[in-house]
């Protein structure tokens, strides 16, 4: 499912069977101008993939509205905050809570989040979507993301 | 002095012009989007008719075949590329089957043969949903029609797609 609403109406009336969250977590910055091609680089890469995975698993996951953080602060700065917004959604409840993301900073904190999981992707710094064996990269990458998912699940 | 006069009448008439000039103008580009707006889904309509060569009907064999292609979605007035798959068969009365992998209970993709639990059937991760080897749902498990069917054509033993899928009536 996603946050839109033909997407909503069904959620509201499924809730039962939609047990998983996926919410990517999004740094951003304009301070350093080849970082900013990085980063919107990355999150133009995230939407690929979550849309992918959504795609595929659109019956149990539902993908919430990304969380969105400046890059040069510190990571435990935002700590709290999260971890507020992703008990509100374990409140719900939704059974398992994915965290997805590029951003390496998030796994020297992974002990300090509070009942999710964090799935860290390596990302390319720079690339052409539009390319064969980007996508296939792509692709298998997704497929494994997917199982990982799915293996929670059993 | 006459000169003067003379030139601020001119700078009057340029600013009315102008005015004007943008005015209209304005006017022109917000009507426009609204007339396109307004027309634009009605004139196109939904263009997931168009038909897509998939294979050759000699290719097709009774163990389903997992195909993907690409088609032209409008939505509204925004057009975009996007990727099908199909399951393609023959199944044993010989009838071809294009069936969509979208399970009918909550949207999952199916895959088939996937489980090893449930051999030829097609199997949803999601909730455990199942479908027989003609894409049927079976009862007990979630879904509660079968994988629909894509609309297809067949001309010169080729076999075309179109992104549409209908549902089917019950086997
Ligand atoms: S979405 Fe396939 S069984 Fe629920």
């Amino acid at each position: 499912m996603k946050w839109r609403t033909n997407d909503i109406k069904q959620y509201v009336q499924a809730k039962e069977y939609i047990d998983t969250a996926l919410i990517p977590l999004i740094p951003f910055s304009l301070s350093n101008d080849q970082q900013i091609k990085e980063l919107v680089f990355q999150k133009e890469l995230m939407d690929v993939y979550v849309n992918h995975i959504e795609q595929q698993l659109k019956g149990r996951i539902f993908l919430l509205p990304e969380y969105y953080y400046l890059k040069d602060d510190k990571i435990n700065e935002e700590l709290t905050k999260l971890n507020r917004f992703t008990k509100h959604v374990h409140n719900q409840p939704f059974k398992y809570t994915f965290l997805i993301t590029f951003d390496r900073e998030w796994r020297k904190v992974i002990k300090e989040l509070d009942d999710v999981e964090l799935l860290w992707i390596p990302s390319m710094k720079e690339g052409d979507l539009s390319q064969k064996e980007t996508q296939k990269m792509i692709q298998s990458q997704v497929k494994e993301i997917e199982q990982l998912i799915m293996d929670s699940w059993n | 002095m006459s000169d003067k006069k003379h030139n601020e009448v001119t700078r009057r008439q340029f600013l009315n012009y102008t005015l004007m000039g943008v005015g209209g103008f304005m006017g022109a580009a917000v009507l426009a989007p609204m007339v396109g707006f307004a027309i634009d889904p009605l004139l196109k309509g939904e263009k997931e008719s168009d038909f897509v060569y998939i294979m050759d009907v000699d290719e097709i064999t009774n163990e389903p075949q997992r195909k993907t292609f690409v088609i032209d979605q409008v939505d509204g007035w925004y057009e975009s590329q996007v990727e099908r798959t199909a399951w393609i068969y023959k199944n044993n009365n010989g009838d071809i089957l294009a069936l969509s992998p979208v399970c009918t209970h909550l949207g999952c993709t199916v895959d088939w043969n996937s489980n090893a639990d449930f051999p030829n059937e097609f199997f949803c991760p999601c909730h455990f949903g199942r479908f027989d080897s003609n894409g049927v749902n079976i009862a007990g498990t979630p879904p509660t029609e079968p994988l629909h069917q894509y609309e297809y054509q067949i001309t010169d033993g080729k076999l075309y797609l179109s992104g549409k899928s209908n549902p089917r009536e019950e086997a």
